[in-house]
């Protein structure tokens, strides 16, 4: 072989040789040119106090977007997430208002969640409506349900120990005085980290991921290999429906008020943090901690840009411009070999 | 040289990570000739011909077309010069007409040329089916077609338009011996015509009806140009792979012992198969015979539970089965491969080890469900040497694999899959010579530790080089079953063409 063919081979190696390695290196380098970029040109940008900020803010959608990330590898989608964080938080806070503990309230608002995902589920493969349309019922039916049964009015005066999760912090450090060291870490971003780890073993690691990925990389082929699809459908839609009961727990936690209006149109943040992370909506194609760089990527573009005084309208566009660049990338780098 | 070259490939060399598709090979094409390109699985073949047709790009050479060096950038802009191709994996889209697939990109205007002609499209689509002698409706969605008359629709397409230069990889791996003797007739109409063929095949004994000249690529490498007639197949095997293979088939070692381990009592399927039995030996390989359509993989999937308005009566080792779905015919046992790689047998966006693996995760995992990759490993390198997958690891992604890989790789998962019975619908499509002797002589092991097996295959020498006994099916129903050392190549087809029938004799 010729030197020339020896190089152009290696050159190829380099940067084209694992796509999935290539797709999180653009996702983490535009994270860092993020980072980079606030930091220079924002003040106080670039603090551990801003930083524990973000992670709080990002919670929410990573908590969702780890959620439709299982979804939408099976090749489906889930439009009910932001009804379903309403129902879950409403939930949560008329138990507490009705004299449920507050751990009680939240495993049930959880319940109810995964209650969401199992019906979600159920639709999609023993009726076989398209998931597009059975989520965009179950958007509508939660969405109702909340609003109904708090007469569409707030659930406000609850204990302060209904905010404890989504306020507290751990290892918080104080002097010998009792005066604020540390703040600690809020109790939302150690349940991230947690949930992020817990889902991505299960997507990598277990036959139950495994499944995730060959049915939406071709379902009949997984149904003749002998697995139970609609099975593992149902388990993703649980999934998803449970993690969107957390993130309506957290939320209404942390203004320690259930707002049956909340969380209108999340479920498009937690689609644009798996699509910019690499999810493919064709199915069969993600990873959770890609998600968890796109959670990241819109929560310190939110951040980043209100610090700097940029209006919310602007900010949709530039999230928008965002998603579209990040697929869109993807889409040319696989066109041509 | 005395005829004119339509097409020079000079020196093209293309690389893709951890392979060399091609190295530095050279072929060319003349007018009005069929020029056969051989080569084991993975040699480069479809690489090449994708390169002409400018799906990929070539690294290093050039391609002159009529005496101009080209490089096409995509395969609309080459079927606009003239130059044809039917893919080695079927493309057709599965949820449109058979019409307008064939047309599709091309379809006749009318109404300001703004409105498709449909009524044209459909008369145009049924004299090119008519030409090709093949039944199809032409307003039959795709997705409801047998694979060979999938293919058939491709051929259609490819013939749709009007080429200097027809590419055919492997065309007739999905056909029965009637559909190949109508696309042999057109084939050499259109030679006749000028048009210049590529024509890719691993059913080698086919090449002999219509090939003027016969190349052979090994590993990416160019190694020979012959005129047809100066060269005999062993030959033609010995530059494919290599060495001398003496033989097609292995000498058995497995034979029927006297115990029925596995009973098939009329099945039905409405509109598909009728009054289906069988039955099937302990260490016996069973074929199954038929034209295309004649309900082999209607019976297959009908024992699988793939299919639902099924009824009748599956009995293995003397149990009643009662198969409501293909989950339950695995847990029972029984394993199918399915005769079409890209749409059921594989998960092409996935690694190879996985596919490999998918059908019996159980085996390679820890408590819980978690995988071992250590296992599944192992399991995946053992067969890849088994098999002589081509591939630079066991996590290649398999739609970069060649199709006979590919073929492998499904294969691979059903042998992982230990069961009783093995259901194999067309277990060799694209697979080269040396390949299947490695799978024939697998299977017999399977059958010698006493595993009955079911081929179904279009290849009648494949039929008669194996089985013991061949089931020949006509019109959804059994036309007999024959036992093979005592029935010819001609006995097999009057049964299946319905010519004969079992009240004969
Ligand atoms: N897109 C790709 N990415 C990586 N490797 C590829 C790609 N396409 C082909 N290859 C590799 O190039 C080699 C040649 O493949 P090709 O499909 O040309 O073989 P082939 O001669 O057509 O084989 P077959 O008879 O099995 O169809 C194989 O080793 C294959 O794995
Ligand atoms: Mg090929």
């Amino acid at each position: 072989m010729t030197i020339k063919g020896n190089t152009k081979k290696l050159l190829k190696l380099n940067i084209f040789g694992e796509d999935h390695i290539l797709q999180k290196f653009i996702a983490v380098s535009g994270l860092l040119v993020l980072l980079v970029y606030f930091s220079v040109s924002t003040n106080n940008f670039f603090t551990p106090r801003n930083f524990l900020t973000i992670g709080l803010q990002t919670t929410t959608i990573a908590f969702m977007g780890i959620g439709v990330t299982f979804a939408i590898i099976t090749g489906g989608i889930d439009l009910s997430i932001g009804s379903v964080v309403a129902l879950t938080g409403v939930t949560a806070g008329l138990l507490v208002k009705a004299g449920a503990p507050v751990w009680l309230a939240f495993i049930a608002a959880l319940l109810a969640g995964l209650a969401c995902g199992i019906i979600n589920g159920l639709l999609i493969t023993k009726i076989k409506l398209p998931p597009f349309i059975a989520t965009l019922g179950m958007m509508m039916v939660a969405r109702g349900i909340a609003l109904q049964i708090t007469d569409a009015k707030p659930v406000s005066g609850l204990p302060d120990a209904f905010g404890r999760l989504g306020n507290g912090t751990l290892f918080e450090i104080r002097n010998s005085a009792g005066d604020l060291q540390f703040v600690g870490i809020p109790y939302p971003v150690i349940i991230m980290i947690a949930t992020a780890l817990l889902f991505s073993f299960i997507l990598t690691k277990t036959k139950i991921g495994r499944y995730t990925y060959s049915i939406g990389s071709n379902e009949e082929a997984s149904r003749l290999s002998g697995i139970n699809v609609n099975f593992v459908k149902i388990i993703s839609y649980s999934i998803c429906g449970s993690m969107s009961g957390l993130a309506g727990i957290i939320i209404m936690s942390r203004l320690v008020t259930a707002q049956p209006n909340a969380g209108v149109a999340y479920e498009l943040d937690a689609i644009a943090s798996a699509v910019i992370g690499g999810t493919s909506l064709m199915g069969g194609i993600g990873t959770i901690s890609g998600t968890m760089i796109g959670a990241f990527i819109i929560g310190i573009l939110r951040n980043g840009l209100n610090m700097q005084g940029v209006s919310s309208f602007v900010q949709q566009i530039i999230i928008g411009i965002v998603i579209i660049v990040a697929v869109g990338f993807d889409q040319l780098r696989n066109r041509k070999v | 040289m005395p005829e004119k070259l339509l097409l020079e490939i000079k020196g093209v060399s293309k690389f893709f990570p951890g392979v060399r598709a091609l190295d530095n090979v050279s072929f060319d094409l003349r007018k009005g000739e069929v020029h056969a390109l051989c080569g084991e699985n993975g040699a480069g073949k479809s690489t090449l011909m994708k390169i002409i047709s400018g799906l990929y790009k070539a690294d290093e050479g050039e391609i002159i077309y009529k005496g101009e060096p080209v490089a096409f950038n995509d395969s609309k802009e080459s079927s606009s010069a003239g130059i044809s191709i039917i893919y080695q994996e079927l493309n057709l889209i599965p949820h449109l007409t058979v019409a307008q697939n064939i047309f599709i990109n091309r379809e006749p205007l009318s109404g300001f040329g703004i409105i498709v002609d449909e009524k044209k499209m459909r008369q145009d689509a049924v004299e090119i089916l008519d030409r090709l002698n093949v039944k199809i409706n032409p307003d039959a969605e795709v997705r409801t077609l047998p694979v060979s008359k999938q293919q058939m629709v491709e051929i259609a397409k490819a013939l749709s338009t009007k080429s200097e230069i027809l590419i055919m990889d492997e065309p007739t791996s999905a056909l029965t011996e009637n559909e190949i003797e109508e696309l042999f007739k057109v084939i050499s109409s259109l030679k006749n015509e000028g048009v210049g063929i590529i024509y890719i095949s691993h059913r080698l004994e086919e090449l002999k009806h219509i090939v003027d000249r016969i190349s052979v690529f090994r590993d990416g490498q160019y190694i020979s140009t012959d005129k047809f007639s100066d060269v005999t197949l062993p030959q033609i095997v010995n530059k494919m792979v290599g060495r001398d293979l003496k033989n097609q088939f292995p000498v058995r070692k497995s034979k029927p012992t006297g115990k029925k381990i596995f009973e098939v009592k009329n099945l039905n399927r409405p509109g598909k198969i009728e009054n289906i039995n069988f039955d099937l030996y302990e260490g016996e390989i069973l074929g199954f015979s038929g034209l295309m359509g004649a309900g082999r993989t209607e019976t297959a999937r009908a024992i699988f539970g793939a299919d639902t308005d099924v009824t009748g009566e599956v009995i293995l080792g003397g149990k009643v089965l009662n198969i409501k779905n293909p989950r339950e015919a695995i847990q029972n046992g029984i394993a199918y491969l399915p005769e079409d790689r890209k749409r059921e047998g594989l998960a092409v966006n996935m690694l190879l080890f996985e596919n490999i693996t998918l059908a019996n995760l159980a085996e390679v995992s820890k408590s819980f469900g978690v995988i071992s990759r250590k296992a599944e490993n192992q399991v995946s390198e053992k067969y890849i040497k088994d098999l002589s997958i081509k591939t630079s690891s066991d996590s290649q992604i398999v739609k970069n694999l060649s199709g006979g890989n590919q073929q492998k790789t499904v294969i691979s998962k059903w042998l992982f899959k230990k069961s009783n019975v093995l259901i194999f619908d067309e277990p060799t499509r694209g697979i080269d010579v040396g390949a299947k002797y490695e799978i024939y002589k697998l299977l017999d092991e399977l059958a010698l530790n006493g595993i009955g097996i079911i081929i179904i295959s279009s290849e009648l020498p494949e039929i008669l080089g194996l089985t013991d006994r061949v089931v020949v099916m006509c019109s959804g129903k059994v036309a007999n079953i024959l036992k093979t050392r005592e029935t010819t190549q001609e006995q097999i087809l009057n049964y299946a063409a319905g010519i004969s029938s079992n009240n004969d004799n």
